[in-house]
C-alpha cells in the first residue's frame, strides 16, 4: 500500500479527508498567522475586485488625460489567433480599459518621482514646472537631408524663394531650467547637418529664442509646441533673413483665451495635478482674412478655432488642428507676394504673424497632402516664396517631411 | 503570456484558481478533475503566445511517456532499458536541435566554409530549454529505477505542461512532484503563503528588474567610445541586477503558485551574488540547472573520481553544455567556458589562498566574476562585447568618470539600492529576527508587512497599466 500524506488508506477515504482538511482547514492560528492569511485575503480579494471592476465598469473611448483613443475590443478570428495578433490586442485593450487607469498612471508617475527620478516616461522634470521631452537619437538625419535636397531640386528653375526653418525645441532653447547632469544631445547640430546637406538656405532662429528667453515664456510649460511669443521671436527671424518688417508685437490684439492648457508633455508625464498653461492668441487689426480649408471647404475670417478651448488637445486652436491644405488670403496684404508653406504644427501659431505681408498663404501638411508640393507650385505661378518650417524634435520620429515631394 | 501582465495576474490566474478550487475531488482518483483545470489553463498559456507548437509539446511528451511505459513493458534487461532511454534522449535533443540551434549551426557552418545555407528561420518554442529536460528527467530516473512508471498520460502531459513552471524554471523533475501529481493537501496556509510568495516576486519583477533592465537600455544605447568607465560598470551591474531580480522574481512566482495549488517546488536560487567565491555563486544561482547538469551529466562522466585530466575534461563538457543551453550563440558558449575554467582554477590553483582572504575580498572577487560574466553573456554580437569590455577598461581612451553616470545615479538611486539590498539574504534575516520576539512583536511586524504589501502592490499594479518596458528575458532558453 503506498504511503498517503492525509493518512488515508484508499482512494475514497483520500477524496473525503482531502476535501474536509484542504481549503477549508483552520488550524489554530495565532494572531500573526492570522494576519498573514487577512494580507493574503486582501491581495486576492484586490486581484479579485480589480478584476469584477474590468467587466462592470464603463468603458471609455477617449482619454483625456492621455490625449488619445484607447484601444477598441479586437474582433475574433481564427488567423488573428494563430499569429498571435488577437492575445496582443486583447492585452492592450484590458490595460487601456483597467479600472482606475488614470489614478494608476498617476501613481506610477508619483512613486518614481518621490524616489528621486527626474526623467518619467521621457520627459525631464525640469526647472520652474517646465515638463520637457526629451531629444531621442536621430536616426534620420541623411534621409531627411535628401529628401529636401530633392525637393529642392524640383523646385530649380522657378522663381522662387526657397528657405528651410529648423526650430528648436524646448530642451535646447531651456537647457538651463533641465535637471542637473540631464543628458543633452544638441539639436541644432543636428540641424546643420540638414541645413547643409539639404543645400537650403536657412533660417536658423535658435540663437534668437537664445537671447530672448528672459522676456516671455517660449515654450509652455506641459506642451512640446513654442507659444505664440515664442512663434513670434520665430516670425523676427524669418523677417530679418528675408528683409521683411515685423510688425511690432504692441500693434497687435492680444487675447488670453485659455489658461488650463494641459498639453501632450503633461499626458506623456503622467503627473497629474500640475496647473496648465496660458494661450494666448495675437491678431493685426490691419488684416483682412479669408481662410479656407480645401479638404473640408470650410471657408472661415479667423485663424482660430476657438471651439478647441472647451477640448483636451487645445493647440489645435490654431489653424483647427490638421488639414492637408490651407489657403489663407489676406486683402490688405503689405504685398502681393505668395507663400508656400510645408510645415509641421509649430507653424501654426506663427502663420498669424506671416499673413500680413503675404496676399496667399497655402499652408501644406505632407504628413497628409498626398498629391506633391513642387507640382502644386509648379502650377501656381505667383508663388514667390517657400518657407519649410519643421520642430527639431519632431522632425527625426514623424518624417511628415517624406510627402514633400 | 508574462506572470508580470494584467492579464495574467488579473484574469487568468485568478480564473485558474478559482476553477481549481471549485471542482470537486473524485471518489476513485481524487485529483483528476483539478489536474484537468491546470492542463487545460497551462495548454491555454502555452497557446497564448504561440498556438502551433503545442502540437510539439504533445509530441516531446507523448514520446516520453509511451518511451516508460516500453521500458517498464519490455526493459527485462539493463541492455533493454538502456536502448528505451537511448531512443527518449535522442529524440528530446534531436527537437531542441532542430529548434533551437539548427540556424546558429547553419549560421556556424556558413561562417566556417563560406556556404550560403538559407537559415530556418523557426522560432523559438517558448520554454523548449525547460520542458525538454524535464521530460529527460523523467526517462534517466525511470531507467535508474528511481521513479515509478506514470501510468497516466493525463498525469504526465500536466507535469511537463503545469503553466508556473513551464517558461523559466525551476526545472521541476518528475521525481520531486510526481506523488504530488496523484495526491496533495490544499491547505489554506499553504495557499495563503503561496500567494504572498508570488507577490514578492511579482514585486521584484517589476519593481526592481524592469527597472533595472530600463537602466541597462540606456546605457548600452550610448556610444561606448564616448561613454565613461564609471558608466559601463554601472551597466554591467545594471544589467547582473536585472537578470538576478528577473529571473529570480519568476522562481519565486513559480514556486508561489507551485504552491497555491498544492505542489512543492525546488528553490532555485539562494542569493547568489553575495556568493563568496565563483564555486559558491554556482551552488546559489541557478540551482536546478547546475544540479540537473550534475546529475545527468558530470557524474555519469565520472565526475572528480577518476583523476585530474578526466575531472577537467569533465568540467569543461558540462561548461560548454550549461552555456550552450543557455542560448544558441557563441557567446553563451563562452560564458560557459569562462566560468568552466574558473571554477577548475579555483579547484585546482588558487581555492585555498581565496579561502584564507577577508570575507570581504571574496565577496569582491565573486561579484567582479560575475558582473563581467554576464557581459559576456548580454552581447551576442562579439564586436559589441569587445567594444564595451574596452570602455569597462578604459582602453578607448575613456574618462574615468562623467556626468551622464551622475544622472544614471541620480535617476535610479532608489531602485540600485534597494536591488543592492535585496541581493543580500536580508529577508531571511529579517525573519530570523521577528521570530525570536513575542507573540505581539511578531504580530505587529506582520501588521507591519501587510501594508508594505498593499502600497508594493498598488504601486505595481500602477506600473503594469502604464507598461512601457516589460521584457521577457528568458524567451531564447
Amino acid at each position: 500500500m503506498e504511503k498517503r500524506v492525509c493518512g488515508a488508506s484508499t482512494n475514497w477515504e483520500c477524496a473525503k479527508i482531502c476535501a474536509e482538511m484542504g481549503l477549508k482547514m483552520e488550524n489554530e492560528r495565532t494572531l500573526e498567522k492570522y494576519i498573514r492569511g487577512l494580507t493574503a485575503g486582501m491581495l486576492g480579494g484586490m486581484v479579485v475586485a480589480l478584476a469584477i471592476g474590468f467587466f462592470f465598469m464603463e468603458k471609455r473611448e477617449f482619454s483625456e488625460n492621455e490625449n488619445r483613443y484607447l484601444a477598441k475590443l479586437p474582433s475574433f478570428g481564427l488567423e488573428k489567433v494563430q499569429s498571435g495578433e488577437y492575445m496582443k490586442d486583447l492585452e492592450t485593450y484590458l490595460a487601456d480599459h483597467f479600472p482606475f487607469r488614470d489614478f494608476f498612471m498617476g501613481m506610477k508617475t508619483k512613486a518614481e518621482t518621490s524616489v528621486g527620478k527626474k526623467e518619467v516616461n521621457g520627459i525631464y522634470m525640469a526647472e520652474e514646472g517646465y515638463l520637457i521631452e526629451k531629444y531621442e537619437k536621430p536616426e534620420n538625419t541623411e534621409k531627411i537631408g535628401r529628401i529636401l535636397k530633392d525637393f529642392a531640386g524640383e523646385l530649380e528653375g522657378q522663381d522662387v524663394e526657397l528657405r528651410l526653418m529648423l526650430v528648436p525645441t524646448a530642451v535646447y532653447v531651456y537647457e538651463d531650467k533641465l535637471p542637473d547632469y540631464a543628458p543633452v544631445r544638441n539639436q541644432m547640430e543636428t540641424a546643420d547637418r540638414i541645413y547643409k546637406s539639404s543645400g537650403i538656405l536657412p533660417i536658423d532662429c535658435s540663437g534668437d529664442l537664445m537671447e530672448h528667453k528672459e522676456e516671455g515664456e517660449l515654450y509652455y510649460k506641459t506642451d512640446h509646441h513654442w507659444t505664440t511669443f515664442g512663434a513670434y521671436i520665430g516670425y523676427q527671424a524669418y523677417c530679418r533673413e528675408m528683409g521683411l518688417d515685423a510688425v511690432p508685437i504692441e500693434e497687435m490684439d492680444a487675447r488670453i483665451v485659455t489658461e488650463d492648457f494641459c498639453g501632450t508633455v503633461y499626458s506623456k508625464a503622467g503627473d497629474y495635478g500640475r496647473e496648465g498653461d496660458a494661450i494666448t492668441v495675437y491678431t493685426n487689426p490691419a488684416d483682412c482674412l479669408t481662410v479656407e480649408y480645401k479638404d473640408t471647404g470650410e471657408i472661415t475670417d479667423s485663424l482660430y478655432n476657438l471651439e478647441y478651448v472647451e477640448a483636451k488637445d487645445k493647440y489645435s486652436l490654431f489653424l483647427d488642428n490638421l488639414h492637408p491644405l490651407i489657403e489663407i488670403t489676406n486683402e490688405t496684404a503689405v504685398s502681393d507676394r505668395e507663400l508656400v508653406l510645408v510645415k509641421d504644427s509649430y507653424a501654426n501659431s506663427m502663420v498669424p504673424f506671416l499673413v500680413h505681408h503675404y496676399k496667399k498663404i497655402y499652408v501644406f501638411d505632407t504628413r497628409y497632402y498626398k498629391q506633391g508640393v513642387s507640382e502644386f507650385i509648379r502650377e501656381h505661378k505667383n508663388v514667390s516664396d517657400v518657407l519649410v518650417l519643421y520642430n527639431m524634435n519632431t522632425l527625426d520620429g514623424d518624417l511628415g517631411i517624406r510627402g514633400v515631394y | 503570456m508574462v506572470f508580470s501582465s494584467i492579464p495574467f495576474l488579473f484574469f487568468f490566474l485568478p480564473f485558474c484558481l478559482i476553477l481549481y478550487y471549485a471542482v470537486p475531488y473524485k471518489a476513485n482518483n481524487p485529483y483528476v478533475w483539478k489536474n484537468v483545470v491546470l492542463l487545460l489553463f497551462s495548454l491555454i498559456f502555452y497557446a497564448w503566445g504561440e498556438p502551433v507548437y503545442i502540437l510539439l509539446m504533445f509530441f516531446a511528451t507523448a514520446v516520453d511517456y509511451c518511451n516508460g511505459r516500453l521500458m517498464e513493458r519490455f526493459g527485462s534487461t539493463k541492455g533493454r532499458r538502456r536502448f528505451f532511454l537511448i531512443c527518449s534522449v535522442a529524440i528530446n535533443l534531436s527537437v531542441l536541435a532542430f529548434f533551437k540551434y539548427a540556424d546558429f549551426l547553419i549560421a556556424t557552418l556558413n561562417g566556417l566554409f563560406s556556404l550560403s545555407i538559407k537559415p530556418l528561420g523557426l522560432g523559438l518554442p517558448v520554454g523548449i530549454s525547460f520542458f525538454t529536460f524535464q521530460t529527460m528527467s523523467y526517462s534517466i530516473d525511470l531507467y535508474r529505477k528511481q521513479v515509478p512508471m506514470e501510468k497516466s498520460y493525463l498525469n504526465y502531459l500536466t507535469y511537463v505542461s503545469m503553466f508556473p513552471q513551464l517558461v523559466a524554471g525551476p526545472i521541476v523533475r518528475y521525481s520531486v512532484v510526481n506523488e504530488e501529481l496523484r495526491e496533495r493537501l490544499i491547505k489554506k496556509e499553504e495557499v495563503e503563503e503561496g500567494l504572498l510568495r508570488f507577490m514578492q516576486g511579482l514585486f521584484k519583477k517589476v519593481l526592481i528588474a524592469n527597472q533595472a533592465g530600463a537602466l541597462w537600455e540606456e546605457i548600452r544605447q550610448l556610444e561606448m567610445g564616448q561613454a565613461s568607465v564609471a558608466t559601463a560598470w554601472l551597466g554591467a551591474a545594471a544589467f547582473t541586477l536585472q537578470l538576478y531580480f528577473d529571473f529570480s522574481a519568476y522562481s519565486d512566482m513559480a514556486i508561489g503558485m507551485g504552491r497555491m495549488l498544492g505542489f512543492h517546488f525546488p528553490e532555485n536560487f539562494n542569493y547568489p551574488l553575495s556568493s563568496v567565491s565563483v564555486t559558491d555563486f554556482w551552488r546559489r544561482w541557478h540551482i536546478s540547472l547546475s544540479t540537473w547538469f550534475r546529475d545527468y551529466v558530470y557524474i555519469p562522466l565520472g565526475g572528480n573520481r577518476k583523476g585530474v585530466a578526466r575531472h577537467l575534461r569533465n568540467m569543461l563538457v558540462v561548461w560548454f553544455l550549461t552555456g550552450l543551453w543557455h542560448g544558441a550563440s557563441w557567446n553563451f558558449v563562452l560564458w560557459g567556458l569562462y566560468y568552466g575554467v574558473l571554477l577548475a582554477l579555483e579547484k585546482y590553483v588558487w581555492g585555498k589562498a581565496l579561502n584564507a582572504l577577508p570575507k570581504v575580498c571574496r565577496h569582491l572577487y565573486a561579484i567582479l566574476i560575475v558582473v563581467v560574466g554576464f557581459v559576456i553573456f548580454v552581447f551576442d554580437d562579439m564586436g559589441a562585447l569587445g567594444n564595451y569590455f574596452r570602455a569597462m577598461a578604459g582602453c578607448a581612451g575613456n574618462r574615468l568618470w562623467g556626468e551622464e553616470c551622475l544622472w544614471y545615479l541620480r535617476n535610479y538611486k532608489a531602485v540600485l539600492a534597494a536591488a543592492a539590498v535585496l541581493a543580500f539574504p536580508v529577508y531571511p534575516w529579517v525573519k530570523k529576527k521577528t521570530e525570536a520576539l513575542g507573540d505581539k512583536g511578531r504580530a505587529a511586524v506582520s501588521l507591519l508587512s501587510m501594508f508594505g504589501y498593499l502600497l508594493l502592490f498598488a504601486v505595481t499594479t500602477a506600473f503594469l497599466v502604464n507598461d512601457t518596458y516589460n521584457p521577457f528575458l528568458y524567451f531564447r532558453f
